[in-house]
């Protein structure tokens, strides 16, 4: 039983590589599961587990994809008939056919091998002239003995040894291989054989033979089984170690074969942040009293005021308004900033965009109708093709949406502030500033950049509220996430 | 658990039989998830489009098993007096009211404030006792002396302050109640309990963990045409097919609001009401507004019409 109950908390761990959220409390509920249903009936313990182990249709098509990798090799021990041992097995046989119903053989990964003791066994099962001689060493016995079924046994005991789910490069293979070979009893093997080839003699020469053929036998069903479990454990993880490196790259580094992940990564980042903020908060129990609602509630008090109610307030979502520079390097950061908010549009439903590196158009209907690198490719077309003006875009800014702009609006910048020189109409912005809600520069450049050459950000940032470096994914989403926190 | 009729949760494929005698075709999912339900005392979440059979599972469980079913209709602002319980506010006026004169039997023999007062507390909390509980869907669950089925419909619509006050119930199937106490549900008799949701919000993790999740998706055409015959059983077969045929491939097409079982079943009854035998173009224009709900729908729709009608008829 405890077998059965190991087996689950190791598909457990791949659920979880497999971004399936497991807690610890519903990998109990489906031990008692397993104990109630058995494992007899596949479809029904896929049904089962599904229902315990993964909450909503996502998790489901992550969990059925693995359940299918996991327990196409029937990892169960079993105490069932059904276990032919057949010496002279065809080299297919090895992938059990799970449907039927006695599923519950003990075969490891190396379902392509077949039996190994069929390997060696073939020359044997001729007539010997010789005695047969009985091999000495554990490993020997067990391979000659032609039990399939004790040596996959083994190979898994072996796995779970030297711990062959923490694999987690491709390159490891050859390592953990030697590894659980070891664990097997290589060694012994390896001298056994030595010295029946020192004895010489034709029976020890059969023997060694049979087994070294035994040995190199089970080396490519270790290596089957190490590979099989690297694709289970360690793709996973792998990924997740390059999702990572991904969040703090600098984004204008980042080059076109990387877009798709980032993309996938800005989605998930955008998931989470909607999950979080995607119910209203109310603020309430404290602030003013709301005597009319006191009054009411208390009526069944007959009058007396045993329950305060006070006055609640909805936060409410922010409208923002994104003015994007795409002129040159800092296009990328723009992509990606624009990728997020859009993403967003469940909590944030009014993002209006702007683009510019001169002259300043909106681009907010382009980004609602087509797909994200056709609208990020027609801007660029249109907008990113002059030299950098800020200037001018604050004035096309003040002279066709100020207007719009009002206490409850974010405007949210993106931009090196680098003027070429020209003539910042920073008073303009001081104009946004005491109309809107906020004003956010998000830079790419560090601090110390910001000063340097032909960057107005000394003239601008007084006149924001606040002004951060973005260059990174980890940046965007800490800007996101605050954009969303603020109460009214 | 011990619940009557339970030799019926005996194992899947005698559930679904049941289900199916009661006019209810499941698939071996639904079967399976009602099995573990009982099995592992555990709450149900059943999620899915709308009309795809979700309150009509709770509804056929209680009565196969021949239990009550209590059902709790969730929207937002519901609260635990709505849900749980509510002091008869009344009763306890006007008792207060009329044992006014025995007050002064009560007290009687004690001088000064505290003496009294102490009398008093003496008697305990009467007027909060059983007696002037108002039990509510919840409390009536937990208390019913038979087990019951208990179906928590459209969970999502509530907002999370009640998903927290359901999180004591579903995982330990008690309620406190402050002037009471702890009720909890008598072993072995615990109530068969169904949330149904509509994903129109994101469900919080802590309910989903303590929930069997199961996604009822739409059905495929075989099924669908089980149901079909199971609902509407004078309908000839090859109607049944080209309308089964027809809805499916309307499932694929960008609708507002994809036609459901619901939607077939209605649909299946007008066209017997109209005494056709076959579906054909004309018939199923006038009759598209009982499977579509949006005017926009049915202009996609029609303009497609023909098309999709012919290749019904021809998959018979």
């Amino acid at each position: 039983m405890t077998e059965l109950h190991d087996t689950l908390v190791e598909f457990v761990q791949v659920l979880r590589t497999a971004d399936v959220k497991v807690s610890p409390a519903e990998t109990l509920d489906a031990m008692e599961t397993l104990d109630i249903i058995g494992i007899e009936n596949r479809v029904l313990l896929k049904n089962s587990l599904s229902m315990v182990l993964s909450k909503n249709p996502e998790e489901k098509e992550a969990f059925n994809t693995s359940f299918d990798r996991f327990f196409s090799f029937n990892k169960f021990s079993s105490e069932n008939n059904a276990m032919e041992p057949d010496e002279d097995t065809h080299q297919d046989d090895g992938e059990f056919d799970p449907e039927s119903d006695a599923p519950n053989q003990q075969s490891g990964q190396g379902g392509q091998g077949g039996g190994q003791g069929g390997g060696g066994g073939a020359e044997a099962s001729g007539e010997l002239d010789f005695e047969q001689l009985e091999a000495q060493s554990e490993l020997g016995k067990l391979l000659l003995s032609g039990d399939r079924m004790e040596v996959m046994i083994k190979m898994a005991e072996a796995g779970r040894q030297v711990e062959v789910n923490q694999i987690v490069v491709f390159t490891q293979k050859g390592l953990y291989t030697r590894k659980i070979m070891e664990a097997m009893g290589l060694k012994g093997l390896q001298d056994e054989v030595g010295e029946l080839q020192e004895e010489g003699g034709r029976p020890q020469m059969h023997l060694a033979g049979q087994l070294k053929g035994a040995r190199d036998h089970l080396r490519e069903q270790v290596r089957d089984y190490v590979e099989k479990q690297f694709f289970l454990h360690a793709d996973e993880s792998g990924k997740q170690l390059r999702e990572e490196l991904l969040k703090k790259v600098k984004l204008s580094n980042l080059e076109k074969r990387n877009f798709k992940d980032v993309q996938e990564i800005v989605f998930k980042m955008a998931k989470k942040l909607v999950s979080i903020h995607s119910k209203r908060r109310k603020t309430f129990k404290r602030g003013q009293l709301d005597i009319r609602k006191t009054l009411r509630s208390n009526m069944q008090y007959d009058g007396m005021l045993f329950d305060l109610k006070w006055k609640s307030q909805k936060v409410d979502r922010p409208k923002v308004m994104c003015i994007c520079d795409v002129s040159g390097s800092v296009s990328n950061y723009s992509r990606f900033l624009l990728m997020f908010l859009y993403s967003l549009a469940e909590i944030l439903p009014k993002v209006r965009s702007f683009a510019f590196s001169s002259d300043l158009g909106e681009v907010t209907r382009l980004f609602q109708q087509s797909k994200l690198e056709d609208a990020m490719a027609k801007t660029m077309r249109d907008y990113g093709n002059g030299s950098t003006d800020y200037g001018q875009m604050l004035a096309d800014f003040r002279s066709h949406i100020l207007k719009d702009v009002d206490s409850k609006t974010t405007v949210i910048i993106l931009g090196d502030a680098r003027n070429n020189y020209g003539d910042p109409k920073s008073e303009i912005l001081r104009e946004v500033y005491d109309k809107a809600q906020r004003v956010i520069w998000l830079n790419p450049e560090p601090k110390s950049s910001w000063t340097v050459g032909d960057a107005e950000m000394k003239k601008y940032a007084p006149c924001c509220h606040q002004t951060e470096v973005c260059n990174s994914l980890v940046h965007l989403e800490r800007v996101v996430g605050n954009l969303l926190r603020v109460a009214v | 658990m011990a619940i009557k009729n339970d030799d019926k949760l005996k194992d899947i494929e005698a559930i679904r039989g049941h289900f199916e005698s009661l006019g209810y075709i499941c698939s071996v999912e639904i079967a399976t998830a009602v099995f573990l339900a009982y099995h592992l005392e555990k709450p149900v979440l059943i999620e899915g489009p709308p009309g795809v059979g979700k309150t009509e599972l709770a509804k056929t469980t209680a009565e196969m098993l021949d239990l009550p079913c209590i059902r709790l209709q969730c929207y937002e602002g519901l609260d635990e007096s709505k849900a749980i319980y509510e002091w008869k506010y009344g009763k306890q006026l006007l008792y207060t009211q009329v044992l006014k004169e025995t007050l002064g039997e009560i007290l009687d023999g004690a001088t000064g404030l505290a003496e009294s007062v102490d009398k008093l507390h003496s008697f305990g909390d009467i007027f909060f006792s059983e007696e002037f509980l108002e039990p509510r869907p919840l409390l009536k669950a937990l208390k019913a002396e038979e087990s019951c089925v208990l179906l928590i419909d459209e969970v999502d619509k509530s907002d999370h302050e009640f998903e927290s006050l359901l999180l004591e119930m579903l995982s330990d199937y008690q309620l406190s109640i402050p002037e009471i106490g702890t009720v909890k549900a008598i072993p072995g008799k615990k109530p068969l309990v169904f949330l149904t949701s509509n994903n129109t919000r994101e469900i919080s993790d802590a309910l989903k963990r303590r929930c069997l999740h199961l996604y009822i998706p739409f059905p495929n055409a075989e099924l669908e045409r089980q149901i079909v015959r199971a609902r509407v059983p004078d309908i000839p077969p090859k109607l049944n097919q080209q309308l089964v045929a027809f809805i499916q491939e309307l499932r694929e097409m960008d609708l507002k609001k994809v036609p459901a079982i619901s939607e077939t079943i209605d649909w299946a009854r007008t066209l017997i009401l109209l005494h056709s035998e076959s579906l054909d173009p004309e018939l199923v224009r006038q009759t598209l507004n009982v499977i579509l709900k949006f005017q926009e729908d049915v202009e996609t729709v029609q303009s497609e019409l023909q098309g999709v009608t012919n290749r019904a008829i021809k998959a018979t």
